[in-house]
């Protein structure tokens, strides 16, 4: 007997373990005074100091909260109602109703969320805070009705009819009799809503609108440049104040129960009287303050003093937002995107507003192609003639005489190596610059290898050694350089992007395809790491900022792109990003190879084209092979 | 008047189900240029689309069994502790979604890493380490990790409504323990497992962000290529028209299901 109980203790301490070990992880990690995720630098915490001054941290808190509390309230309100119509219908009524109420449970969360999205798009409908709460009731009424419906059945009518009998009202019998009894089922569906709607990424991702970020969703927008450990240290609070209500409220109602428990009827009475008083006053006062939260933001995005920013996640020094509101007195809302494929079906199908936004090259090459961007009057952006003539002569295979953008950062595409974990020859190869992308082939390195998970740059390596265009759209190249990347396969110990540095700061991989931005916060981790272009040649790429077509705020806009050219913001943006950023003002790099390519090396390099639809189809039919599982 | 209740309930599901579901359709049988096509539909057929669904119906299923076999012994062991209090065992499975799911399931990739906490532990007292990462033990990992809860609570909630003198009962009749817990326990925790395994098994075949963040890119499920044709490839019609299919595997791998569960009373909580 002892044994057995031992053995279920064990069990039961294992399974914890296995929930809450990923959770510990990251409560460390937020206390790491270094960004990676892979290696310990000391303990620090910067990082929860960063969090309360980071505005949009503190703002997308507000939505991700105002939201589920809000979506969980009318979703509970709903479900209610729902179940108590319900109820009164036939067998076959009910069941078809709860058959449809299962239909968002059994969706996959990107078929709700994408169809949500291509439903507002449709009917012309633009994407804001009420969009998001519109999709976030929909997939919580559910849970409501899926936990209170079993309630119902357990009620016992004859309580309710002998409160009629004795002279109540239906409504009086109602709200003292019927629903202290579904109290329980009521309130998990709303804590149950409540949970799924904080902790939901895909559907939010696919249906919010200007200025509506979450903490999910600013989440994922950071993943391109790597999750900043702000984030591990405000979901640590948050789950430490969750755990301490939880905690608390168990202790206290378990006091009561145990007193309770010979009088089974009073347990459910318990949601009666100054409980219910109490609790109702809480609630209230949180729906004044989410109230005043909405209208709030309700206001502050309004005016023609905002500038509407679509940027990357995480790709501009936050200080400098609230400084460029100081200088010009405009206010800024700045939304996320993780790619260039999540931007552009936004601003054309003009679902949000956008004064000025950031791409990479050969989007801006597409969405100048469609007449989606405005040409920028350089007038009015004086601080232009700080941009490098590097930069200049590169961006010319884009923009020809960079008419619609400013480029923001640049780089190349290069191997990625960790000294420690690579042999003298290839060291030497690497250091010379005479590695060619063959040795991502290497059998030797078998399983240490980082390959790139973007469409584009895989190919660009494919095509890179089999000397053909990183832009060619002949059939039997684009299967020649598919057939190559299948070769590579067994090789390969991941397909990454972001993550690549992380994979090659904790010694993971011994090679890797990286970006020359990686390069320097890679290294800062782990002083091993190296990074080279190939002989062969690569991709030079360059994130700009341009204005759509549709802008609102044009002033706005060019002082937000004058403001980024000054010294101060490049200098801020470097530090901050520690991208290469191709301003005058900033110390010249020359002859570094991460920060500014030779340009014996830039000789070499291409730049992506947008290869239009076709191309694109192309590329992806034959990507979707060599991914192909074997 | 009292037929009023259900409006506000109808509406959500005819604007925010019924009509998505139906753009949804009208994309997935229409090429780009608007022209009514079988195309996207008949795209499963091709060989990459149809293996990406094979996987993601074997490594589903793989989950939703192991998370069976994890929870039923569970809910069993809690049913009879003292610690089975309800609050209690809710708040234990619950209070994980508190910690973003993004994070939640990038934390692994930092304990599965080749040089990664587990490894360090394991080496440290002289095992050999483990090297699933970027394989699909680790996305099944990743599926049970992160639906486990759903499969707990349901078939808890199933046991613990169980009356007690209906297994005194089977003791007094003479049963012992392990036909008590095949005769009795099982058959009436039957909606708990049903509903259980909906709510695994679902998420599991249609997940992106798992296999794309525990796979190491080279787990390639049905999910990230309908993500794919929406966000990278910008293809909504072959999007949709994968989706659809998807949706018509749901479906029938759940009427199969239910067949087990007639009344529908399994539920969560």
């Amino acid at each position: 007997m002892k044994n057995r109980r031992f053995l279920s203790g064990l069990y039961l301490v294992l399974v914890a373990l296995f929930l809450y070990l990923p959770i510990g992880t990251l409560m460390v990690l937020s206390f790491n005074s270094g960004k990676s995720m892979s290696s310990w630098q000391g303990f620090s915490l910067k990082w929860y100091q960063e969090m309360f001054s980071n505005q949009e941290i503190m703002h997308a808190l507000g939505n991700t909260f105002t939201i589920a509390l809000w979506s969980a309230s009318i979703a509970t309100v709903i479900g209610v109602l729902a179940c108590i119509a319900l109820n009164r219908m036939n067998e076959r009524k009910r069941s078809f109703f709860l058959g449809l109420n299962n239909i968002p449970m059994l969706n996959a969360d990107i078929v709700t969320g994408i169809s949500i999205m291509m439903m507002f798009i449709m009917f012309g409908i633009s994407l804001n805070y009420g969009t998001v709460l519109f999709s976030h009731i929909t997939f919580c009424i559910p849970y409501v009705i899926l936990s209170v419906m079993p309630k119902f059945r357990q009620l016992q009518n004859m309580t309710y009819e002998a409160a009629l009998d004795l002279g109540a009202t239906p409504v009086y019998a109602f709200f003292k009799i019927v629903l202290p009894d579904l109290m329980p089922g009521i309130l998990s569906g709303f804590m149950l809503s409540f949970t799924m709607s904080v902790d939901d990424f895909v559907i939010t991702h696919f249906t919010r609108g200007a200025g509506i970020d979450t903490l999910s969703t600013l989440i994922y927008s950071q993943l391109k440049v790597g999750v900043r450990p702000t984030m591990y240290a405000i979901s640590t609070v948050i789950f430490i104040i969750v755990l301490l209500i939880l905690v608390v409220s168990n202790v206290l109602t378990s006091d009561k129960v145990k007193k309770k428990k010979k009088d089974d009827y009073k347990v459910s009475a318990r949601f009666t009287g100054k409980r219910l008083f109490a609790s109702t006053a809480v609630f209230v006062i949180l729906m004044g303050l989410c109230v005043y939260y909405t209208v709030s933001v309700g206001k502050t995005d309004s005016g023609s003093s905002t500038v509407y920013v679509y940027n990357f996640g995480d790709y501009i020094d936050p200080d400098l937002v609230s400084e460029f509101e100081e200088e010009t007195g405009y206010s800024v809302v700045m939304d996320y995107f993780d790619t260039n494929e999540e931007m552009y079906p936004v601003i054309k199908n003009k679902t949000a507003d956008y004064d000025v936004i950031c791409a990479s090259d050969y989007m801006i090459e597409k969405m100048i192609g469609e007449n989606l961007l405005e040409p920028i009057d350089f007038r009015n952006v004086p601080n232009a003639e700080y941009l490098t003539s590097g930069i200049r002569s590169v961006v010319e295979d884009f923009d020809p005489g960079m008419k619609y953008c400013i480029p923001h950062t640049w780089g190349t595409y290069g191997i990625a190596y960790n000294k420690s974990l690579i042999d003298d020859e290839t060291l030497r190869l690497m250091e010379s610059g005479e590695i060619s992308w063959k040795i991502l082939w290497d059998k030797k390195y078998e399983g240490q290898i980082v390959m790139t998970n973007s469409l584009r740059e895989a190919y660009m390596v494919a095509a890179e050694i089999l000397g053909y265009s990183i832009n060619t759209t002949d059939e039997k190249q684009v299967s020649e350089m598919t057939d190559l990347l299948i070769e590579q396969k067994p090789l390969v110990y991941a397909y990454a992007n972001d993550n690549c540095r992380d994979l090659m700061i904790g010694g993971s991989a011994a090679l890797g395809v990286i970006t020359s931005g990686d390069v320097l916060y890679a290294r800062d981790a782990n002083s091993d790491i190296g990074y080279a272009v190939p002989v062969e040649g690569t991709e030079v790429w360059t994130d700009c900022w341009a204005v759509p077509a549709s802008v609102g705020n044009r002033e706005g806009a060019y002082a937000w792109l004058d403001f980024l050219l000054s010294e101060e913001a490049a200098e801020k943006n470097f530090e901050y990003i520690q991208y290469a950023i191709p301003n005058t003002q900033l110390p010249d790099f020359s002859g570094d190879p991460v920060l500014s390519p030779s340009e014996s090396v830039l000789a070499k390099c291409e730049t992506l084209k947008n290869l239009g639809t076709e191309g694109d189809d192309l590329y992806s039919r034959y990507w979707k092979k060599a991914k192909d599982n074997k | 008047m009292k037929k009023l209740y259900s409006a506000p309930f109808i509406a959500f599901i005819l604007i925010g189900t019924i009509i998505p579901t139906c753009v949804v359709a009208y994309y997935g049988f229409t090429s780009r240029d608007g022209g009514f096509t079988f195309d996207n539909i008949a795209a499963i057929a091709t060989a990459e689309h149809a293996k990406a669904l094979c996987l993601s119906l074997l490594l589903s299923f793989a989950a939703t069994l192991i998370c069976f076999m994890i929870a039923f012994p569970l809910g069993v062991i809690l049913r009879n502790s003292k610690l089975g209090q309800k609050r209690f065992i809710i708040f234990l499975f619950i209070l994980p979604m508190w910690m973003n799911f993004v994070l939640r399931t990038m934390a692994w990739q930092v304990l599965l890493e080749k040089h990664g906490v587990i490894n360090m532990m394991l080496e440290s007292i002289g095992l050999p380490g483990l090297s699933i990462i970027n394989t699909p033990a680790a996305v099944i990992l990743g599926m049970v990790y992160d639906y486990l809860p759903f499969m707990v609570l349901p078939i808890y909630n199933s046991l613990s409504r169980i009356d007690e003198s209906v297994i005194e009962a089977a003791y007094d009749l003479g049963a012992d323990k392990s036909l008590v817990l095949r005769k009795i326990m099982l058959p009436l925790s039957v909606p708990g497992i049903v509903s259980g395994i909906t709510m695994v098994f679902v998420p599991s075949l249609t997940t992106f962000a798992i296999s794309n963040m525990l796979g190491g890119g080279k787990v390639n499920l049905i999910g990230n290529i309908i993500e794919q044709e929406f966000t990278t490839s910008s293809n909504w019609n072959l999007g949709s028209g994968l989706s659809l299919i998807m949706m018509v595997f749901i479906v029938l791998s759940m009427a199969l299901i239910s067949r087990f569960d007639k009344n529908g009373e399994g539920n969560l909580l």
